[in-house]
């Protein structure tokens, strides 16, 4: 696997002729559906990921608008990302019932774990985290989530524990 | 493919099946499929259900029903057994085999797994008996527990699209809009705008296509109330737009659903499919010829697209900005079209308004809020959930009654409504009834139902910020207010926190919220210092202590502190460094640690209250350190520094007036600082309410006499047996010394306001104490009554045993939970046979010949909430009853004894005297200090208030010469770092204590103290968070 090391912006074109008949696809299904570039949007960031310019300009073309339009829409909606993300997702909750219940040191010991801040991405491209406002479990305060798992009332001396099931996860697909 | 569902009768067939379905079985096991029931292992316990039916043979008894929330989130996973509703909570797949044993087969529930009242500890079998059911009202949350969300069917049994048809058959369009209007609804999302005029307006626009659209962008954190009706009964919502639609005459609909909700997005897909097979959304709705369909859009993450231009734009496939208004979407709103938008519960009220009729809704709730709401309770709050209640009912009721108060005995200090735009309310708020207009004239508003409960450990001024941050990040930058205003807010807020604020900052964010408020374009913006104001008005003390003293009083601004045990203790004790010492086996260079911020460690290490401990960190992991008792080990094992005679160094002299700690530790200070000081003392001996106040049992007299004895060797000069205004008029004093001290304590019983309380046998606790201390010849009778909650009240009754009581009660008028004594020593109390009776306050005190003979009781029940957050306890009518009674001892409470200190000039308040904040008094040359100035406290809190005075004291009589302030020389300490590699999770070690059965009639100290071995141990378990930053 390919260490990424440059500029986010900079990167190579690297998705698959499979992840960009699938894009196609999603556009020319939408075309001429109004108001359709949101929905467009999230469905192709499911399949790329992310969405780099490339991705951008090949939306503007095929649903016929502006480029403005579309890094507009990108960059006002946080669903939307223009950076590669970690193979794992951390998303911290800072909701209310969250920051009240201790969920900001959960994030300083993540922000300490990993040697990254929210928004960033790990070296080894493992780990993104990004914080999140309220995921709707508050019963279960502080809540973080990795990919699809939700783990509840963490305690910060917990933190390293829950990330190393990623690491050896991580590190299983690497051979 | 389903039958399509064409009429009444069609739905009341499906009704009958599903009826038919229930009666097979014997029993119906409902387990919550909530997604935080989930998480907690809910999946599990039903599986294992299943394998357990099926290898019992119950299959056919027993049913199944995975079903949508229950609302009681923080017991999950919960199950509830009908038909007799037997209400299982935390349960775990171990637990199955005796379930299906007991409850299935031979029919006995299983106790150990119900609800327990946390007052009586008995077990609350059924749900409608536990208060967090009993106490709600189920009215949009009605099918609640009873259905599963998947299956249509269901919600048809719940006579779900009943109003639907009603509506599309037997009621015009301006008959429904009159019903919605008559019933009083309000927009549920926040505004509170009446839900029929919003219809009306649209339906009177003319326009050939209209749209109906939903709000699920639930934002607010700490909201989860639409999430839930999403995922738990989305046909309420269809069934509410169709019936909207009909009203405005509109065929499509929008449900707009925040990405961050997966389940209810699939659930709402999967509702609608269903809804359409049956006919019951789509082309020829029943049959009537009413078109209407409706499509979800998922949301892309801005908050901002709950508000409703925005949305409508986010819609359109635009930024999610929003539009000037008017025009108003009733006029132009989606597409330009008109349109209307309702969120998610206002959506979902609707079929049941029409279906139960406009009047019967109205019935519910106040004035100008009629009906019920939905809140979502979050935050330090023991029933974490979702609660619905008429309007009307208190804040208080449903944080206290029904969610079950704030959990480990911390103090409730604020709820928090309507998220963002909402604002903090204390505990004088309690008794505010839920009504918009109530609320609003709070502070905060009602929002979309986000309740979030803060206690002690909750910093105001940090909420501020968060919540200024969040409004800031989700700014959509349109408008300027908006755009910058909150940028500069937030910058403000967290200078503030960071210890960088200025006190014109409070001005300076009083003015910015205005203009923000008055001139942002949308609600978001106006509305964005809300959490601002609101904390400024009730919690203006917090802003203060960051900005003048640079202290976080919560614990939770962590460029303020170092460690928060640290930050909590009134004289900063420098706690995580003699922790780390006792680690690494130096108790005497931990004694000298001890030494240099408390003169009386020993005595701490006995009697503190210990504010430390209940902010430190490795609480949140298993339990808080034993930092009181550590600080005794060390006391008790380590060598005592050496004291050496400070010299006197300036000209000035000082008078303390009285040796309690307050006085003795200003004296030291004093001392330290080169003058020549003389305490005087009204008592024959030094130590004040230490000496007299606080049994032997707690605190050896050796004990107490050594520390007082080091400050004595430092040079202080102490004058016992010498009352001021008494035997040395106070004029004297101001004529000999330069600076006078005041900290004589608050050494007086209050009175219970009763007739006969100056008969014989009626005693304060404060002078019953003393008297004992002073060896007086005081007895107590066969009987004692100690009326109160408090330190006091336990010190009274615990020795009134040990002098040979035979009977001891002591009678409080609230419950346990409020007794503000230390929590061990109520125990201790009670291991020696002392009873303690609650709820129960004394009405007359009955006497014969001239002595008191027996004492008249109220019961009590508990009223309104007062300031302190407690419920106010009122006399029970004809709940009279009557104890016999030899010795009666108030300990109600203690004040100063007004004669001893109002000297001239200076300046008292109710028995104590008024201080500024440098404890300096409205006497040039007076300060004072400790209960004297603020009624009764802890031991530490005197300790600290004579550091402070001295400091101020030495500063003033520096400047008058000139002089620059004095400055400490500390010795220095090496303090080790060592922690351990892994955190293993273990309780706080205990503290031996001499058994009951040896304590006796004796005084001989109860607590034994640690030993090497246990107080290292303890020590080991210090996390070291004071480290962790500076790293």
């Amino acid at each position: 696997m390919e260490i990424f090391t440059g500029d986010l912006h900079q990167l190579p074109d690297d998705f698959t002729p499979g992840q960009w008949q699938k894009i196609d696809a999603i556009i020319a299904a939408n075309r001429d559906r109004p108001g359709a570039l949101i929905p467009v949007l999230e469905q192709i960031q499911g399949v790329s990921g992310y969405l780099p310019e490339l991705i951008q300009r090949r939306v503007a073309k095929g649903l016929d608008i502006p480029l403005s339009r579309v890094y507009g829409v990108v960059t006002f909606y946080s669903f939307f990302t223009m950076k590669p993300r970690g193979r794992h997702q951390v998303r911290v909750c800072l909701g209310t019932a969250c920051h009240v219940r201790g969920g900001r040191q959960v994030e300083l010991k993540l922000e300490e774990e990993l040697g990254i801040h929210p928004g960033e991405v790990d070296k080894d491209r493992l780990f993104s985290l990004e914080i999140v406002r309220c995921v709707g479990c508050c019963g279960l305060a502080p809540v973080m989530v990795v990919d699809e798992d939700t783990y509840q009332q963490v305690k910060t001396a917990r933190v390293d524990q829950i990330l190393a099931r990623y690491r050896n996860k991580g590190e299983g697909h690497h051979g | 493919m389903a039958e399509r569902t064409a009429s009444m009768a069609a739905l009341k067939a499906i009704k009958q099946q599903v009826n038919a379905c229930h009666a097979k079985f014997r029993l119906r096991l409902m387990i919550c499929g909530s997604n935080d029931c989930h998480l907690t292992g809910s999946g599990d316990v039903k599986s294992s259900l299943d394998m357990a039916l099926q290898e019992t043979g119950l299959k056919d008894q027993v049913q199944i029903v995975e079903t949508g929330c229950i609302g009681s989130c923080s017991m999950g996973p919960v199950m509830t057994v009908f038909p007799e509703e037997i209400f299982y909570m935390k349960l775990e797949s171990e637990d199955v085999p005796e379930l299906v044993e007991n409850h299935l087969i031979k029919g006995v529930p299983v106790q150990r797994l119900m609800y327990h009242d946390p007052v009586t500890g008995q077990a609350v079998p059924r749900r409608s008996e536990i208060p967090f059911f009993a106490l709600q009202h189920s009215f949009v949350l009605h099918n609640r527990g009873l259905t599963d969300p998947r299956r249509i069917e269901d919600y048809i049994w719940r006579d779900g699209y009943q109003a639907m048809f009603k509506s599309l058959t037997a009621l015009s369009p301006s008959q429904i809009i009159a019903e919605v209007k008559d019933s009083g609804l309000r927009g549920r999302g926040g505004g509170g705008f009446p839900t029929g005029m919003k219809w009306e307006f649209c339906a009177s626009t003319k326009s050939d296509v209209k749209y109906v659209l939903c709000n699920a962008d639930e934002g607010d954190p700490g909201a989860f109330m639409d999430r839930r009706i999403m995922e738990d009964d989305p046909h309420a919502i269809l069934e509410g737009m169709v019936i909207g639609a009909r009203a405005i005459d509109a065929h499509q609909g929008y449900i707009y659903c925040r990405a961050e909700y997966p389940l209810a997005i699939e659930r709402l897909t999967c509702a609608i499919a269903q809804a359409e097979a049956h006919g019951l959304l789509g082309r020829n709705i029943m049959g009537t010829g009413f078109d209407f369909s409706v499509d979800i859009y998922q949301g892309a993450g801005a908050f901002v697209c709950g508000e409703e231009t925005a949305l409508m734009n986010s819609i359109e496939g635009k930024r999610g900005t929003p539009r000037p208004r008017p025009p108003f979407p009733a006029v132009s709103g989606l597409w330009k079209k008109p349109s209307i938008l309702n969120n998610v519960e206002t959506w979902s009220s609707v079929p049941q308004i029409i279906l139960g009729g406009a009047d019967a809704y109205a019935s519910i709730g106040t004035e100008t809020s009629k009906g019920t709401k939905v809140f979502a309770v979050t935050g330090k709050i023991n029933h974490i959930g979702l609660v619905e209640v008429p309007m009307g009912t208190t804040l208080g009721e449903i944080i206290f009654d029904i969610s079950g108060g704030v959990p480990n005995n911390r103090k409730f200090k604020a709820a928090q409504l309507g998220g963002p735009s909402g604002g903090c309310v204390p505990a004088d708020c309690l008794n505010l009834p839920i009504d918009y207009e109530e609320i609003v004239k709070a502070g905060a508003i009602m929002g979309s139902g986000g309740l979030i409960v803060m206690d002690e450990d909750t910093c105001m001024v940090d909420m501020a910020r968060y919540f200024m941050d969040f409004c800031q990040d989700e700014s959509c930058g349109k408008c300027t207010p908006c755009r910058v205003g909150t940028k500069r807010m937030r910058q403000i807020l967290e200078n503030i926190c960071k210890g960088n604020g200025r006190i014109e900052d409070i001005e300076l964010l009083e003015s910015l919220s205005v203009a923000i408020r008055d001139t942002a374009l949308c609600g978001l913006g106006q509305t964005a210092p809300n959490p601002v104001l609101s904390t400024l008005r009730y919690f203006i003390d917090e802003y203060n202590a960051h900005i003048i003293d640079k202290k976080c009083p919560a614990g939770v601004c962590a460029d303020l502190f170092e460690s928060p045990c640290r930050n909590a203790c009134p004289v900063e004790m420098e706690i995580p460094a003699y922790i780390a010492l006792v680690r690494a086996g130096r108790f005497d260079d931990a004694y000298r640690v001890l030494k240099r911020t408390n003169p009386f460690p020993s005595v701490c290490g006995r009697v503190c209250g210990h504010p430390c401990q209940s902010k430190c960190r490795r609480g949140q992991l298993d339990e808080s350190l034993a930092i009181k008792n550590i600080k005794r080990f060390i006391t008790d094992h380590a060598a005592p520094p050496n004291v050496e005679t400070l010299p006197v160094t300036r000209s000035e002299k000082i008078a303390v007036i009285g040796a309690g700690p307050a006085g003795m530790t200003a004296a030291l200070e004093m001392k330290k600082r080169g003058y020549a000081v003389t305490v005087f003392e009204a008592l024959p001996e030094a130590g004040g309410m230490l000496r007299w106040g606080i049994p032997e049992y707690r605190l050896p007299r050796d004990i107490l006499a050594r520390e007082i004895q080091d400050i004595l060797d430092t040079g202080v000069a102490l004058r016992t047996g010498v009352k001021i205004g008494k035997d040395l008029p106070f004029a004297d004093l101001e004529k000999s010394y330069d600076a006078i001290y005041i900290g004589v304590g608050a050494q007086k019983s209050m009175l219970l306001g009763l007739a006969n309380e100056d008969a014989d046998g009626v005693m304060g606790a404060v002078e019953f104490l003393r008297s004992h201390s002073l060896g007086e010849a005081v007895a107590v009778g066969k009987s004692v009554a100690v009326i109160g909650g408090g330190n006091s009240a336990i010190d009274a009754a615990r020795t009134a045993l040990r002098m040979g009581a035979y009977s001891v009660k002591i009678l409080y008028r609230r419950e346990r939970r409020d007794m503000p004594a230390i929590q061990v020593e109520i125990k201790a109390a009670e291991e020696e046979g002392v009873t303690i009776e609650y709820l129960v306050a004394p009405k007359e005190i009955l006497v014969k010949d001239g002595k008191v003979a027996s004492l008249e009781l109220s019961r009590m029940r508990l009223g309104p909430f007062d300031a302190s957050g407690r419920r106010k306890p009122v006399a029970i009518e004809g709940g009279e009853f009557v104890i016999p009674v030899d010795t009666l001892i108030p300990a109600i409470g203690q004040q100063a004894e007004p004669d001893l200190i109002c000297a001239p000039g200076i300046g008292m308040t109710k028995n104590t005297i008024t201080v500024n904040p440098d404890y300096s008094t409205a006497h040039p040359r007076v300060w004072a200090g400790g209960e004297v100035v603020t009624g009764p406290a802890m031991v530490i809190d005197a300790i600290a208030a004579g550091q402070k005075a001295a400091a101020a004291m030495d500063k003033a009589l520096r400047e008058i010469k000139g002089e620059a302030p004095w400055k400490a020389v500390q010795e220095k300490i090496d303090i080790p770092f060592e922690v351990d590699e892994d955190t293993v999770e273990q309780p706080q070690a205990k503290m031996p204590a001499l058994a009951p059965e040896n304590r006796g009639k004796n005084f001989a100290e109860v607590e034994l103290g640690f030993n090497p071995e246990t107080a290292v141990r303890e020590a080991r378990r210090c996390i070291r968070c004071d480290a962790v930053r500076g790293q």
